[in-house]
């Protein structure tokens, strides 16, 4: 901590940078790739992930024991981002951190929707957001689904909740309730963004995450056909669609790929676009915009070392690592061949 | 008369004298290498907390803008 309470990208970034540069590279996930669950478990034990499996080595094995120490390295990772910063860069770190208060309150209303046992909800649990341990485990301990929303009104989460509630009583799926998680982060992500041109770089970049995700939703929605019209699912703040455009495209998959060519990530994407042309396959298209956009960040990362872009970049890259290693041991243990999971993967 | 006599004055004497000046370009000149080494410091004790072996290169870069003082201190002794 700083005494004079100014913001201390310095010191961040530096260690992030450190941080980074130990994270998995394609030789280790080429070797992850050929190894069995307790292999990987060893060589993650060999790695940063150390502490965390020593911890659970006891308690699990198997998959369950990567897929937990995974977890809990991530969450240990991120709240040492903000035990490092201060100041401004505190706000904007704790603000994109938010993305997982969010996943944790849909991990336990889908657990409570499908009847999970507390204790499996709660290993699967994120701990690195802005809900304490203390608020999480309140949440755990809802009964019903209509409780945890009830428990949840005074956060920021509170009032779309409520509102997407009665939806989800009406059509009995989660959908509205997930929707109305995502939109209220996303809302507060950009919501009194002070703009000096890092932080303008910052708001291109949460942009494209909102552009994507927008995208990403209306082709699935496309893809299945539901009869779900899809500007209610819309998340405001991007810049490449407006609602009512979205609309229009999800119904016409041709002229959505068309609109997304002609947009400022066309270069990045064209990679993925003859890939979704050609190919029926939405999960390949979801790769390459996971890819695209970590690419974007990185790039940002570089452009303006001492702000918020190299720490949100080491956020996504650490996020695509866990989940990399997550769709090995998974992979491996439902026995797909080797080039199936190297479809899954999300590498730079 | 009076008037005379006040414009030799201060032509007579400068406003800061030369050793003055050196001492303020000094001044000056430490107070920029602290605000350096305040950023590099700080980057460099990140980078040594994540890996050890770091230490004699963050050594180096933190006192890297203390050249600016010797510098400064060159001009001192000119005077």
């Amino acid at each position: 901590m700083s005494t004079a309470g100014g913001s201390n990208p310095e010191y961040v970034t530096a260690r992030v940078k450190a941080r980074k540069s130990a994270l998995y590279g394609d030789e280790e996930y080429r070797k992850l790739i050929r190894m069995g669950p307790a292999e990987i478990a060893r060589f993650m034990e060999e790695s940063d992930y150390e502490d965390e499996i020593n911890a659970l080595g006891s308690r699990h094995s198997g998959v369950d024991l990567i897929e937990y120490a995974l977890n809990r390295n991530l969450a240990k990772q991120f709240d040492d981002l903000l035990r490092w910063a201060d100041g401004r860069l505190y706000d904007l770190i704790a603000r994109y951190l938010r993305k997982f208060d969010a996943w944790n309150v849909k991990t336990v209303i889908r657990g409570l929707y499908s009847g999970a046992d507390r204790d499996a909800v709660s290993d699967d649990l994120i701990r690195a957001g802005e809900f304490d341990d203390e608020f999480l485990d309140r949440l755990l301990d809802a009964p019903s689904i209509e409780e945890v929303v009830e428990r949840l009104s005074g956060t920021i989460f509170g009032p779309g909740l409520d509102d997407a509630y009665a939806d989800y009583e009406d059509t009995d799926v989660l959908v509205p309730l997930e929707n109305a998680i995502d939109r209220t982060y996303y809302s507060h992500l950009l919501e009194g963004l002070v703009v000096d041109e890092a932080t303008q770089q910052y708001r291109e970049l949460l942009e494209a995450e909102i552009d994507f995700r927008n995208a990403r939703n209306a082709l699935r929605l496309a893809q299945t056909g539901a009869d779900i019209d899809p500007a209610e699912y819309f998340i405001k703040g991007g810049s490449l669609f407006s609602a009512s455009e979205l609309a229009t495209l999800a119904k016409n998959r041709d002229e959505l790929v068309s609109k997304i060519r002609e947009s400022k990530y066309g270069d990045d994407l064209s990679d993925a676009l003859d890939e979704l042309e050609s190919a029926e396959s939405l999960i390949r298209f979801e790769r390459a915009l996971d890819v695209a956009l970590l690419k974007y960040t990185d790039q940002l990362g570089h452009v303006f070392p001492l702000s918020i872009t190299p720490i949100a970049s080491y956020i996504l890259a650490k996020e695509r690592e866990v989940d990399n290693i997550r769709a090995i041991a998974r992979g491996r243990e439902a026995g797909l061949p080797e080039e199936q999971i190297e479809q899954e993967l999300v590498i730079l | 008369m009076f008037e005379v006599l006040l414009q030799q004055t201060q032509a007579a004497a400068p406003a800061i004298e030369p050793s003055a000046a050196a001492a303020l370009a000094l001044g000056l000149a430490a107070f920029g290498a602290g605000y350096a080494e305040r950023g590099i410091g700080a980057a460099a004790m990140g980078a040594i907390a994540e890996d050890d072996s770091l230490f004699v290169n963050g050594l180096i870069l933190t006192v890297l803008p203390e050249t600016l003082v010797i510098l400064a201190l060159v001009g001192f002794f000119l005077i």
